[in-house]
């Protein structure tokens, strides 16, 4: 496999990245700023600094969203008309463009949210949305809005469906927040990571009836942050343990298949030789210089990204970390 | 054997044990996120002090390694308190904890994570948040922890010496 | 006058100063219902736990060892109330102190293999942490615990041994403390997080 490419950009948390359609620029949330980076030969330049984020900014318009707390994530749908908004409000805003007042206009979603939105994610329709919150349930709304989307074909996760129908709620045994949801490519399976370090795949069954199968995969790892779907079959997650692990499964079952990153890279190495371990102790009065962790990433992962697809299976993707890194991996 | 537990050697024989679960049950409870508050507009509390949200706290956690030494963990979304209580066998050894911690905790903005106040029935108690798992390393915290409580009975032990104790 | 007996007493004199509106309002985050986080439980009784415990005892005399632990783990009395989970406590603590060290790891290793181990391996760790947290007495109060009744002399029961109250909860804290290492080293520090995260208390 080959090395990821690492993009150390600062000494700060990266809530969240996203890299423009021709990969050339990459927009960083840090902060409360939206820095934007242009690529220049190999490392990433600062280009510009989109400031005041009480409020969201997009281009030069201004969206009111009619929230009274924070704002935690946001997501742009497949046909970039709508955009969702998850707030520590308990409702969802989706905002769209209102031909006739020229203006963007908001919508909420509030029932049964029970607590902070912290994660949604758009079905590849652009009018089902999932999302996922610190009450522990991971719930599949319509965000249909009239004259904005075309409507609907009837799919698994049901046919008629007004904004704010909830096409299904799902909570996993050992509870934990939900950090990350996730829709399949095809959009007929529902996959979402909580705080139990487990990760949950949803395979609905048509409105009004209970899911063809709910499987749940339970890990020994720390939890994690953020997932994306390789395929209809693997899952590519990351989080707390600083690197990218692989799940493949279909509805019988889901497992753990193992990291993607090799270790004992140009970080520390494992196995030192006794000279250098003397060396060691007399330097620094130490056995074992841990302060480097052996991962790419230093500290925990936030995000991951489809960085570069090619016949329904991703090539690459990005990760951004608090450490203040964006890393490119190949999948 | 690992060369961090080198030490240890000639300690009695639950403190390995006693410190590896302190250091588990901490690594995992250190799993910490920014969260903004959903009571108060443009706050951000640490929700293990506030605690007006009940779905944001976790289950806490007790290791203990008898009834005078245990650990209490009290996870939530973005902050996690630690209270320990250091082993006292007398009278003598109760007055230089206190001594000690109240040194420490007059001094807590220096420390960073230290709580001016330990919680009921403990002796003291860190307050660890988000912002400082980001700043810092996470397994470089742990370890300062169970550093800590190490050295601070070799100390109490220390200053019971000259102080004229047994 | 009237307009006066239709206020409450709080709102009479300056009380109503101190009225807690967070508890009063159902829409505030404070009054989340927690019940909505786990499946409705099963009221158990403290006969049903009591002749668990029996069942349990048996096998391990037996020479089942594995067979009363996974027993007793899988039959944990989330719907109970606090005696009857404290008796259940004992009955687990028991258990695990009969197992030899050397046979900690494999018998763990061979319940976590088999279907719905790991949840096994969850619920040990909790009662791992539940044996650690109910010797002795202070403890703060937090929104997610109830207060344990002190029970300085909980292992003094169930060993049977004669000696102090110190010595005896001394030494199953280190067979708990030993256990939680194996734990850790077969379910990983997942098992630790969902000992936090999980709303099904024992």
């Amino acid at each position: 496999m080959a090395a990821p490419e690492v993009h150390h950009l600062f000494h700060h948390p990266i809530a969240d990245h996203s890299f423009s359609a021709d990969k050339q620029t990459l927009a960083v949330a840090r902060d409360t700023n939206v820095e934007l980076y242009g690529r220049t030969g190999n490392g990433f330049k600062l280009k510009d600094e989109l400031k005041g984020h009480d409020k969201f900014v997009t281009s030069p318009t201004l969206v009111l969203l009619r929230i009274n707390r924070a704002a935690t994530f946001v997501r742009w749908s497949p046909s970039e008309t709508k955009f969702a908004v998850g707030s520590g409000a308990r409702v969802i805003a989706i905002c769209y463009f209102e031909e006739e007042n020229d203006w963007w206009v908001s919508k909420h979603i509030k029932k049964p949210i029970r607590s902070t939105v912290t994660t949604v994610a758009w079905h590849p329709n652009s009018v089902l949305l999932a999302s996922g919150s610190t009450d522990a349930h991971a719930r599949v709304f319509s965000s249909f809005i009239k004259g904005v989307d075309a409507r609907p074909e009837p799919g698994v996760w049901g046919e008629r469906l007004p904004f704010n129908t909830v096409c299904g709620e799902y909570l996993n045994n050992s509870a934990g927040w939900v950090h990350a949801v996730s829709f399949s490519p095809s959009g007929d399976a529902l996959a979402f990571a909580a705080h139990d370090s487990s990760i949950t795949v949803v395979y609905p069954n048509g409105a009004d009836q209970p899911p063809r199968a709910v499987v749940s995969v339970s890990t020994q790892l720390l939890p994690f942050m953020s997932l994306i779907w390789n395929g209809e079959a693997e899952i590519i997650a990351a989080g707390y343990d600083c690197e990218a692990y692989r799940f493949k499964g279909n509805e019988g079952g889901w497992q753990l298949t193992g990291s993607l990153e090799s270790k004992g890279g140009p970080g520390v190495a494992r196995e030192e030789s006794a000279l250098n371990m003397f060396k060691q102790l007399d330097l620094k009065g130490k056995t074992k210089d841990d302060t480097q962790l052996k991962t790419v990433h230093q500290n925990t992962i936030s995000t991951i990204r489809v960085y570069e697809e090619s016949g329904g299976a991703v090539r690459k993707f990005s990760t951004s970390g608090v450490d203040g890194r964006i890393v490119i991996w190949n999948a | 054997m690992p060369w961090y537990l080198l030490g240890f050697a000639d300690h009695s024989q639950s403190l390995r044990p006693y410190l590896q679960c302190v250091r588990s049950s901490l690594t995992s409870a250190l799993c910490l996120s920014n969260f903004a508050s959903q009571t108060s507009e443009r706050h951000n509390v640490p929700e293990i002090e506030a605690q007006t949200s009940p779905e944001v706290l976790l289950n806490s956690l007790t290791v203990a390694r008898n009834e005078n030494e245990r650990v209490y963990i009290e996870p939530s979304i973005n902050s996690v308190r630690i209270s320990i209580k250091i082993k006292q066998a007398d009278e003598i050894e109760h007055i230089l904890v206190h001594k000690f911690t109240r040194f420490l905790t007059q001094r807590a903005e220096a420390f960073f994570i230290l709580r001016r106040k330990p919680i009921k029935g403990y002796d003291i108690s860190f307050l660890v948040t988000n912002y400082h798992t980001e700043e810092m390393l996470k397994h470089k915290l742990v370890d300062f922890i169970i550093q800590f409580m190490e050295e601070v009975d070799k100390e109490i032990s220390e200053m019971k010496l000259f102080v004229g104790g047994s | 006058m009237n307009i006066i007996q239709q206020q409450s007493d709080a709102t009479l004199n300056d009380n109503w100063r101190t009225i807690n509106i967070d508890a009063l309002d159902p829409e505030s985050s404070s009054n989340f219902d927690t019940s909505t986080l786990h499946p409705a439980f099963a009221p158990v009784s403290q006969n049903e736990i009591a002749s668990l415990g029996q069942q349990v005892r048996q096998l391990l005399r037996g020479g089942d060892a594995e067979g009363a632990l996974r027993g007793a783990l899988e039959g944990a009395p989330y719907g109970g109330d606090a005696g009857v989970k404290d008796l259940h406590l004992l009955t687990v603590t028991e258990v695990l102190q009969a197992i030899r060290a050397s046979e900690m790891t494999p018998m763990l290793q061979r319940i976590y293999k088999t279907e719905g181990g790991s949840d096994v391996l969850d619920v040990l760790m909790k009662y791992l942490y539940k044996g650690m947290g109910s010797s002795g007495s202070a403890r703060g109060s937090t929104g997610r615990n109830s207060s344990l009744t002190p029970q300085s002399t909980g292992f003094t029961q169930m060993s049977g041994r004669p000696g102090g109250a110190n010595e005896n909860s001394g030494s199953a804290m280190s067979v708990l403390l030993s256990w939680h290492e194996k734990v850790v080293d077969v379910a990983g520090l997942g098992c630790v997080g969902r000992c936090m995260t999980d709303w099904r208390k024992v």
